[in-house]
């Protein structure tokens, strides 16, 4: 930012140390103020517990069947009126409105000096009109008070003042607080035909920023889930500091015989599972060499095609293909019985646990090796033709000119599948797992994502799942790292 | 697909060896290929058979009727596709999943589209860092119960939205097309901007419709995930069965234990006697299998070269 030349960033640099804070400040207060208008914890206008918790501050705002949609009978007896319902609603967009207008001078902010003094007065009316709406969301918690107390049903109704109401107060005072300071010390333009412009970076930026904030909400904010790992939580419960537990559920990891000997069992089916996929990890390189052997191009794009359509079909469907070959009336016992002519042949083969590991790689690799061949077929298709001249030249056979060309050719591709492989030893997804588990097989089966699953989402034991969760992530990432090191010594390239 | 042809090779003579290996790996895939087929014509012939022949292990390599004496003969009928109309639940579950697809996808496509164009440009405040930001996703995630938890704090658990919001940014997605936009030569753009074009225009005008084959490629990718999905609708629907991907809703039917003709609404066009024997739970489980691969299968002959790009473009990237 300092190196930059442009007028725009050497006009922010003249101002004051003061301003520039209290700008950032501002900016940033109004960042997660936005953030906040679809952030149901933090919705001002759940001024009574039987509002849905679901609903934000912009849900309540614009949807009235979803906030009321669990006080039917209360809005039947009018033990809150509805035109207190109304009060709030309104009350809530005249907030989002101020919340909007100091975004939308944040983001004039960035401009240059003209843009940015004009940007600053939204806020300086807007932080205002949000106070406005905070008054009349408590305006519309009183009515809701003196009428539940008149109708004697205020146990019913349970009116409170929401955390989310104190907190965007909070961000008013703020944002006005830093945008007045901000406003005040930026001195106006001097130059009356100087216009409002916006320096180039910036403009990128704030097109970007929107998929910033998708990507900010769904793949980084999960990470605040994580304190759940140091609570006694309880679905439906609260965190606090008189839940608070330290490193207890770190702890049953190994102190919990319970905990221990099913995280063994798990630990051994995932490790043996991602072992065997590894160590078949050749076949889909066997299937391309095989397959450019063959002569007929024709041949090779039909198996091509037909061998990777399973790839593209869901686990459950793969589990629905599996009832219809080999459940008790499928093809392998219809097969037996009426072309082998042999009788009582009624094995239901998924409801057998033997050599359940093994099963599990076939179906992965029935799904996965015609589609996983696809990146080796156009590896060899890359292959220097001259080579193979040069080799015959030298008369070597098909087996050498293999040996010695198509598979050292095909060696870097196949040496960063194999690491991002071992990068995803205790991932192997649980949707195949899940699918082919039964009461047989539900002890060799369970993975670690299955198990996360179960305990997490099936028996509720929130904090124990996360803290399971957790300890894969951080293994998941330090494998990554140590993969990628060693691909940049061996191969001096990075696989990430 | 190579279209390499082994001219050099021709003239030498083919040895003994050679025919025998040549035969034996074209066996080979022949076979594989037949057991990666097999099971969906099996599946097929099935669902346009007799049932009764079907549930009493009857059909082995073609479809097959009874005739008057109660054998089985070769025939086809259609019965079963038809009273899918009366299974429960099945009709909102295709909505729903055609809805997410559609909606799902070109909200995907778009994003990648914008995300993927913008990161190109060098210009941009900390575009490095927001870059690896985006990408850094793909290698780590907080853990499946912290995703649920934050869904459920988002109030998107039993809401349709859940299907199609989070999946809007796919960092993947974004580095094909970012790969793809930097291999369009930059005159392009720069003589619209000279001409006065604002960074949409010319992503509308000019960058849009230069990658239609990557986004091609994106969406359907976008597409068969959508219509695959099963673990979101199972995780964050509990409330609302209305709201079940059709994968969950065959998840349910292929465990059911009780029968799924029981599951049949009254009435429709079928009397109960015939829906009782013709609608047994086998049948209608491979039927909505049956349903559920359909448009996959007749897309995916048209879709397969984007299919490969794609993963060539993926493989480029490392």
């Amino acid at each position: 930012m300092r190196g930059t030349v442009n007028t725009a960033a050497s006009a922010e640099e003249a101002e004051s140390l003061g301003s520039r804070v209290s700008l950032w400040v501002y900016r940033v207060v109004a960042l997660i103020a936005g953030m906040a208008l679809f952030f149901p914890p933090a919705n001002p206008g759940r001024i009574s517990e039987k509002i849905n918790a679901a609903a934000s501050l912009f849900t309540t705002g614009i949807s009235r069947d979803t906030i009321t949609n669990s006080m039917g009978r209360i809005l039947r007896s009018q033990w809150i009126q509805d035109s207190d319902i109304t009060l709030l609603m309104i009350s809530c967009i005249v907030v989002m409105l101020g919340v909007i207008a100091c975004a939308a001078g944040a983001c004039m902010s960035l401009g240059n000096r003209k843009m940015r003094r004009t940007g600053l007065l939204l806020p300086l009316c807007g932080a205002p009109v949000m106070g406005v709406g905070l008054f009349l969301i408590h305006r519309a918690y009183q009515n809701m008070l003196t009428h539940g107390e008149e109708v004697g049903k205020l146990d019913t109704i349970k009116v409170m003042i929401p955390g989310g109401f104190w907190v965007f107060c909070v961000f008013a005072g703020l944002l006005l607080l830093t945008a007045a300071i901000a406003f005040f010390t930026t001195e106006p333009e001097k130059n009356r035909a100087a216009r409002m412009e916006m320096d180039e970076k910036y403009k990128l930026f704030l097109m970007m920023l929107p998929v910033i904030l998708l990507s900010f909400i769904f793949a980084y904010l999960p990470i605040w889930g994580w304190r759940y790992a140091f609570f006694d939580y309880k679905p439906g419960g609260v965190i606090g500091p008189e839940n608070y537990v330290g490193l207890k559920w770190f702890g049953s990891l190994f102190n919990d015989p319970a905990t221990v000997s099913d995280l063994i069992r798990v630990l051994r089916n995932t490790l043996i599972m991602s072992g065997l996929g590894i160590a078949t990890s050749w076949l889909p390189i066997a299937f391309a060499v095989l397959l450019a052997e063959v002569r007929s191009t024709r041949f090779q794009r039909t198996v091509q095609t037909l061998t990777t359509i399973p790839n593209f079909i869901s686990w459950v469907l793969v589990y629905a293909i599996a009832i219809c070959i080999f459940s008790t009336d499928g093809f392998v016992n219809s097969f037996l019985t009426n072309v082998m002519h042999q009788s009582g042949a009624n094995t239901n083969y998924l409801q057998i646990a033997d050599h359940t590991w093994l099963k599990m790689l076939l179906w992965g690799t029935w799904k996965g090796v015609g589609w996983s061949a696809i990146v080796y077929i156009a590896g060899i298709a890359g292959i220097d033709q001259q080579l193979y001249e040069a080799a015959r030249v030298d008369g070597a056979n098909r087996f050498r000119c293999i040996w010695h060309i198509t598979i050292p050719g095909l060696m870097p591709t196949y040496m960063v599948m194999l690491l991002m492989s071992i990068a995803g030893i205790l991932s192997n997804g649980m949707e195949q797992y899940l699918v082919f588990e039964n009461a047989m097989n539900k002890d060799v089966i369970e993975v670690l994502d299955l198990y996360v699953y179960h305990i997490g989402i099936g028996q509720n034991q929130i904090p124990l799942s996360t803290v399971v969760g957790i300890s894969k992530s951080l293994i998941g990432v330090t494998l990554l790292f140590g993969a990628n090191g060693i691909s940049k010594a061996i191969r001096g390239e990075s696989i990430i | 697909m190579s279209k390499k042809t082994k001219e050099p090779a021709m003239h030498i003579k083919r040895t003994a060896g050679d025919w025998v290996f040549d035969t034996a790996i074209v066996i080979l895939f022949v076979l594989f290929t037949i057991i990666c087929v097999f099971p969906f014509y099996y599946l097929l012939i099935n669902t346009i058979s007799d049932n009764d022949l079907v549930t009493s292990g009857k059909i082995n390599f073609f479809p097959m009727l009874k005739d008057a004496a109660g054998n089985g003969v070769f025939g086809v009928q259609i019965n079963n596709y038809i009273a899918l109309q009366n299974v429960q639940d099945l009709g909102s579950s295709v909505i729903v999943t055609v809805a997410r697809t559609v909606i799902g996808t070109a909200l995907m496509v778009i994003t990648s589209a914008w995300a993927g164009y913008l990161v190109t440009k060098q210009k941009m405040w900390k575009r490095s860092f927001w870059y690896r930001f985006l990408v850094i996703t793909m290698y780590f995630n907080a853990g499946l119960v912290p995703w649920y938890m934050n869904m459920l704090m988002m109030g998107l658990t039993d809401n349709f939205l859940a299907y199609v919001i989070p999946g809007m940014v796919a960092p993947y997605n974004i580095i094909l097309v970012k790969t793809y936009i930097e291999s369009i030569p930059v005159s392009l753009e720069e003589s619209a901007v000279i001409d006065g074009a604002s960074t949409l225009t010319v992503w509308r005008k000019i960058i849009v419709p230069l990658s239609i084959p990557i986004l091609a490629t994106i969406s359907i990718f976008g597409a068969v995930g959508n219509w695959n999905s099963f673990q979101d609708s199972l995780l964050l629907m509990n409330n609302r069965p209305d709201l079940y991907t059709l994968q969950h809703r065959l998840y349910i039917y292929l465990n059911s234990s009780s029968n799924l003709g029981a599951m049949m609404s009254q009435g429709g066009t079928i009397s109960e006697q015939a829906a009782a024997s013709m609608l047994n739970q086998r049948v209608i489980q491979y039927t909505v299998s049956m349903v559920s691969i359909i448009p996959i299968l007749l897309v995916y002959p048209f879709m397969q070269r984007y299919f490969v790009k794609g993963i060539m473009l993926g493989a480029v990237k490392g």
